[in-house]
Order: structure tokens, then C-alpha cells, then sequence
């Protein structure tokens, strides 16, 4: 009796060894990272997932095998991004996309390194992360760099003399604030007025932003642009309290919501009112260009979600059928041949034709999209979808 | 000297606002000789509680806010009954590590409960009073107002219940000697169970009254959680009176440290280290905090 159930057990588990052996070689896993709790952008990494979702459905197979995705929540922590990295590399993901804060994508780039996982960044703008020049980090979405030496210009353009910020510290927020230092302070505006920047670093807990806007109001010459280089609650909280302060939006001071929360319905159910004509920055804007592949996303994901996406879902949507792309181009599952195939690709996704740069100066231009755009709008009315907003200033980013 | 008038209104503002959470806390603390870490996750339940009941129901904001007090007292009282009453029965032999784990992880659990049920979205609960008022350069939103004159109102009221009602005698007889209280007819767990909820229902109300203004989401009580515990510390574990006077301090030194530190641009990067600068030095000169006494612990 004994050894009879010795043997069926011996065979229960050779069956269930190869069982999972034959089904990983079945599926090829594609990793995604993204915050999809608090105390990370939540509602970005939403419809971050969503978008992977729906790619990776329509893929369905790549070289013959079943697509399997792995979405991992990051929840906007260093910490669970490279437990997440670790978790997909485990799992054996041929290739993981995702992300949205920079500080997570900076961890997660160290260990795509370490464990030879291409990894396509799809909504992290610090320099750092392509700035690293890792080979198997890739980036989809634009370097800080590349975009608000632009805003800085635009700033000069406006004629603005006194420009004040408030920027949570981390990787993004502090990237955006050392754009703003190096291009403002004693420029020449467009009237030939030199210009003054001042910032001002929280914590991304903060609050109460009240006694730091009640000192930028007392300023002489007062203000005429707020930048709020926050993401989440932060970012709705300076501009409902900067309002309510009288501080901006007013005649003399316009307010400028930097992160990507301002283009969801929760800044208006956060922010009402004060949130009319205040300037955000977008990737995509149908002023821009509606093309035939950005319009039947945006009604799949409509369809699906009941929401209008932002360019974070249509970078994350971009990212898997890219990495798929380079799964199948590489005819192999292996990272570097993965890598190899991701820098010879041409994507003609829904924001453009994605390919990846090899310069590597500037260094932050190395397996960076060169070809990621983002413009300044405006809105004008409350409740007004982003895509309805007028279209502030346009510019084609090049490296 | 006009800003310095404006920010010590914003804290004065903001201390209220620190006091209604961190009585409860005190409250707890002196009756039950346990610290509550699940009060931040009180607090929150309490601003989702009355979101839901002005949005879901239609019901005024004000009255939404005591509704929602009304059932964070109930859930206090619940979890007071379920998983503290143990440690006054004699059921728990390491009283401390039971009390800290059990609140600590109720925290944790209203945390996740939130995240699921209410999701993780940012919400504004809608205004006590819309508009804004100008006092000189400080220009200050009305809900603010409201909501400073509610807690003073509900601080006072507090403050009469403990001090000239019998259910105020009763539980400070219980927070000075539990048996000596019982000799005389006051039932200790009783008391403990009001405390439990009057406690928790404080923060529920201080959340409920905060959502207009810093804006409603799961994780939102964490950081009150640990500013309350400083101000009880601060003011003197139990005292009722140090908590209203140390988050008072506290408001003031968060709103004039980080405009008037020496280098203003840094001063919003160490506000939460004000706080725990000045309760390092009052622990230095005063070991109990302002008002504290000897500590006492659970028997």
C-alpha cells in the first residue's frame, strides 16, 4: 500500500513538474509595471493597465505561443518596483513595459539591468533613466529635458518676469525644477526683461501648501506664473489653494498644473471651478493630429472604460505591441536578443512611428523615442475634457 | 509683520484642525492606557463616511459630518467590543504588544478596505460654504472658517462633557484608577467603550470636516495618525488640555517654521520636521510633555 502510494505520488508530481514546464514554454509572459494604488498616481496606472490589456488581448499570440501579461501594482514606491521587476523576472517575462514615477522606474531600471529583462519605460520622464544608458532599458515617453527646455522657452515667449514653483521631491519633480533653473533665472524674456525663477521642494505628503502660496502672493512684482510640479492630490490641492488664496488663477498670475492629474475628471471634482483656465501639458491632443490608429484606440478604450485616455494609456498600449514587435523580429525569448531586435524597430503605433535612438549625447538620449511630443493647452471651461481644451503651444520634440 | 499675521491665522487654523484628531487620541490613551495607531485610518473612514452620505444621499455637508461621527463612534465601539475588550478581562497576557499589534493591523486593514470599496481615486467632499473671505493679504476660503468654527464648537462641547457631566466625571474616575472607579459603581468597560468611540468619533469628525479642504483618499490618515501621536506626546499622554495646546503649537511652528526658515525655499521639505524638533526639545526640558503626568500603564 505504501509503495503504491509512493509511486502515484512520485507521478502526481513528475506530472505537475512537467505540467508547468510545458505550460511556461506555452505562453510568452510580457511584464507590466504601474501604480495602481495610493500612495502612487492610481488613475494613471489604471488606465495604464487597461491599455496593456487590451493590447496584449489583441496580440493574442506571438511566434505561435499564447501572450500572457503580468501586470504587477507598484503602488508609486522604489521598493515594490524592484520587487516587481524581481517578481516578473521570476515569472520568466521575456519583457516587462510600464511605469509612471520616475523615482519607481529608477529602481526598476537597476534591476532589469541585473537580471537582463528588457524593460520599456512608458510614462517616466526623468533623464536618469535613459540617462543611465543601460542597455536593456528603453523609453517610450519624453526625458525631462527634452520637453521643458521647451516649456522654458514658451515662458520666455509670454513675456513672464517671476516665475514661482512648487515641486514634490522626487526624481520627476526635482528633474522638472533643475530644467527650470538652468533655463529661467536671468534669461531675457521675450521684452527683454530678465526673468526670475523661485522654487520651492515638499514632501509629497504635504498638505497644507497655504503659508508657501500666501508668501509667493506677497511677492513684488507678484507672480505671473505658478508652476505646480506635483502629480496626485498635491497637484490638486496647490491649485484649489492658490485659488482660493486669490494667488493664481487671476489677470496677473496663471496657474500651471504640471503633472498628468490634471487631464482626468477627477481635477475637475477636486478643483472645480478654479480649474478653468488653468495650462497643463498633454502627449497627445487631437489638434495634433487624429490618425485612424489613434482613433480606434480611443474608442476601444472608450468602449472598455467609458473614459477618455491620456497619452499614459497610449504609451502603455504602444509599449506592448512593441516589446511584441521585438519578440517576434527576435524569433528567440531570450534578453538579448530581445534588446537587440528593440534597437533596429520601427512601430507604427497610435502616437507616431516608435523607433529608439543610439546617440548617446546627450545621455539621456539613449534608447530614448526621439519622436515623443507633448504640448501646453488650456482650459476654458469647467468640466472640459482635455481634449476639448485650446491647444496653448505646440512643439515637435527633437533631441 | 502682515505675513507673519497671515500664516499665524493659517495655523491657528490648521492647530484646530490637529486638536479635534489628537483629543480623541488623548481620550483613548487616558481611559484605555492604549495608544489607537488604526486612529488615521478613523479619521478616514470618518471623511469617506460623510462624502457618501452629501453625495450618495443628498444630505446636507454639516449634518453629513455628525452622521458620519455617529457611525465611526459605532464602528469604534464595535471594534472597541470585539478586539480590546480582551485586554481589560484578563483574556491577554502581553497587554502592550497585543494593544499596539491589534490596533496596528486594524489600520492596515481599513486601509486596504478603503482602497477596495471606495477605490483609490482623489474626492473633494462638497462645501460647508462656498466663496472665500479677505482678512489683508490672507485670503481664506470659507470652508476653512466653517470648519474652525465647528471644531472650537465641538472641542468646547467636549470639553464641558468631561468636566461637568457625570459620563465626563465617570471617565476621568476610570483614566486616574480603574478599581477604585468600579468600587463606586462605574462600569470601567462600559467606559471604555464610550471612550473607544467618542475617541474614534472625534477623528471621524475632524476627516469628515477636512474633506472640502485637503481632499478625501485611503491613504489620507496616515500622516494625521503620526502628527496626533506627537501632539499627544507633546502635550502629555492622557491630558486633554496638551493636546488642544500642543496641536495648536504644532499648527503655528508647521505654518511660520516653513516660511521663516532661514533658507524659505527648503522650509516645505522639513514641515514634518518642525514637529518632531519641537517635541525633542519639550521632551528634553520636560520628559512627561507639557501636561503629562507620570506615565501610567495598563494593569
Amino acid at each position: 500500500m505504501k509503495k503504491t502510494l509512493f509511486v502515484i505520488g512520485v507521478a502526481l508530481l513528475v506530472a505537475l513538474m512537467g505540467g508547468s514546464s510545458v505550460w511556461c514554454q506555452e505562453s510568452i509572459v510580457i511584464g507590466g509595471v504601474a501604480p495602481l494604488s495610493a500612495p502612487g498616481a492610481a488613475e494613471s496606472g489604471a488606465e495604464m493597465k487597461v491599455a496593456m490589456e487590451m493590447a496584449a488581448g489583441e496580440i493574442g499570440k506571438i511566434l505561435g505561443k499564447p501572450v500572457k501579461l503580468q501586470v504587477e501594482d507598484t503602488r508609486g514606491l522604489p521598493e515594490e518596483g524592484t520587487a516587481a521587476m524581481n517578481r516578473l523576472a521570476d515569472a520568466g517575462a521575456v519583457g516587462v513595459v510600464g511605469e509612471f514615477h520616475s523615482a519607481v522606474a529608477k529602481a526598476e531600471i537597476e534591476a532589469a539591468n541585473e537580471r537582463k529583462v528588457p524593460l520599456i519605460v512608458s510614462e517616466a520622464w526623468a533623464d536618469v533613466i535613459t540617462g543611465k544608458q543601460y542597455p536593456y532599458v528603453f523609453r517610450i515617453a519624453p526625458a525631462n529635458s527634452l520637453f521643458y527646455t521647451k516649456v522654458a522657452d514658451w515662458v520666455k515667449s509670454i513675456g513672464a518676469k517671476n516665475v514661482v514653483a512648487i515641486v514634490e521631491n522626487t526624481d520627476w519633480g526635482l528633474g522638472v525644477d533643475t530644467v527650470f533653473k538652468e533655463n529661467l533665472p536671468g534669461e531675457k524674456n521675450i521684452n527683454g526683461q530678465a526673468i526670475s525663477y523661485t522654487s520651492i521642494v515638499a514632501e509629497r505628503t504635504v498638505s497644507d501648501f497655504t503659508p508657501q502660496l500666501l508668501m509667493y502672493k506677497s511677492m513684488r512684482p507678484r507672480p505671473d506664473l505658478v508652476m505646480d510640479i506635483f502629480t496626485g492630490t498635491g497637484e490638486y490641492l496647490i491649485v484649489k489653494q492658490a485659488a482660493e488664496l486669490g494667488l493664481a488663477t487671476t489677470r496677473e498670475t496663471a496657474m500651471f498644473p504640471v503633472g498628468t492629474s490634471a487631464l482626468y475628471p477627477e481635477y475637475w471634482e477636486t478643483v472645480g471651478e478654479y480649474g478653468v483656465f488653468s495650462i497643463t501639458k498633454t502627449g497627445y491632443h487631437p489638434l495634433l493630429g487624429v490618425t485612424p490608429a489613434i482613433m480606434e484606440f480611443n474608442k476601444k478604450f472608450e468602449d472598455k472604460t467609458g473614459k477618455t485616455p491620456t497619452f499614459a494609456a497610449m504609451e502603455a498600449y504602444d509599449s506592448i505591441y512593441v516589446m511584441a514587435k521585438a519578440i517576434e523580429n527576435a524569433q528567440a525569448t531570450d534578453g538579448d536578443a530581445v534588446l537587440a531586435a528593440l534597437e533596429k524597430i520601427r512601430y507604427d503605433g497610435v502616437l507616431g512611428t516608435i523607433w529608439f535612438s543610439q546617440e548617446r549625447k546627450p545621455d539621456y538620449m539613449f534608447h530614448q523615442w526621439p519622436g515623443a511630443k507633448a504640448v501646453l493647452i488650456q482650459y476654458t471651461a469647467k468640466d472640459q475634457k482635455y481634449t476639448d481644451a485650446e491647444l496653448l503651444w505646440p512643439a515637435i520634440l527633437k533631441p | 509683520m502682515e505675513l507673519f499675521v497671515a500664516q499665524a491665522l493659517n495655523g491657528l487654523i490648521i492647530g484646530l484642525l490637529y486638536a479635534l484628531i489628537a483629543i480623541g487620541l488623548s481620550l483613548i490613551f487616558s481611559v484605555l492606557k492604549i495608544v489607537n495607531f488604526a486612529h488615521g485610518e478613523c479619521y478616514m473612514m470618518g471623511a469617506f463616511f460623510s462624502y457618501y452620505f452629501s453625495t450618495l444621499f443628498g444630505i446636507n455637508p454639516i449634518l453629513s459630518v455628525f452622521l458620519s461621527m455617529a457611525a465611526v463612534f459605532l464602528l469604534g465601539v464595535a471594534i472597541q467590543y470585539l478586539l480590546l475588550r480582551p485586554l481589560y478581562t484578563g483574556a491577554v497576557e502581553r497587554k502592550d504588544e497585543y494593544a499596539i499589534l491589534i490596533t496596528f493591523g486594524l489600520g492596515v486593514f481599513l486601509q486596504n478596505v478603503a482602497m477596495s470599496v471606495f477605490g483609490p481615486w482623489t474626492k473633494k467632499s462638497p462645501d460647508f460654504i462656498s466663496g472665500i473671505t479677505g482678512i489683508g493679504i490672507f485670503t481664506v476660503d470659507n470652508n476653512r472658517l466653517a470648519v474652525s468654527g465647528a471644531a472650537l464648537v465641538i472641542i468646547v462641547a467636549l470639553l464641558v462633557i468631561i468636566g461637568m457631566t457625570f459620563v465626563g466625571k465617570a471617565l476621568r474616575a476610570v483614566s486616574q484608577d480603574r478599581d477604585a472607579s468600579a468600587i463606586v459603581g462605574i462600569n470601567p468597560h462600559r467606559m471604555n467603550l464610550l471612550a473607544f468611540g467618542i475617541g474614534v468619533a472625534l477623528a471621524g469628525g475632524a476627516g469628515g470636516l477636512i474633506g472640502p479642504i485637503f481632499l478625501i483618499s485611503p491613504v489620507m490618515g496616515i500622516l494625521p495618525g503620526i502628527k496626533s501621536f506627537v501632539i499627544i506626546v507633546l502635550g502629555g499622554m492622557g491630558s486633554i488640555k496638551g493636546a488642544i495646546i500642543g496641536s495648536l503649537l504644532l499648527g503655528e511652528i508647521e505654518s511660520l517654521g516653513s516660511v521663516f526658515f532661514l533658507d524659505p525655499t527648503r522650509g516645505l521639505a522639513y514641515k514634518n520636521a518642525f514637529g518632531v524638533l519641537l517635541l525633542a526639545i519639550v521632551l528634553l526640558l520636560k520628559p512627561t510633555g507639557l501636561f503629562g503626568e507620570k506615565h501610567v500603564r495598563m494593569e
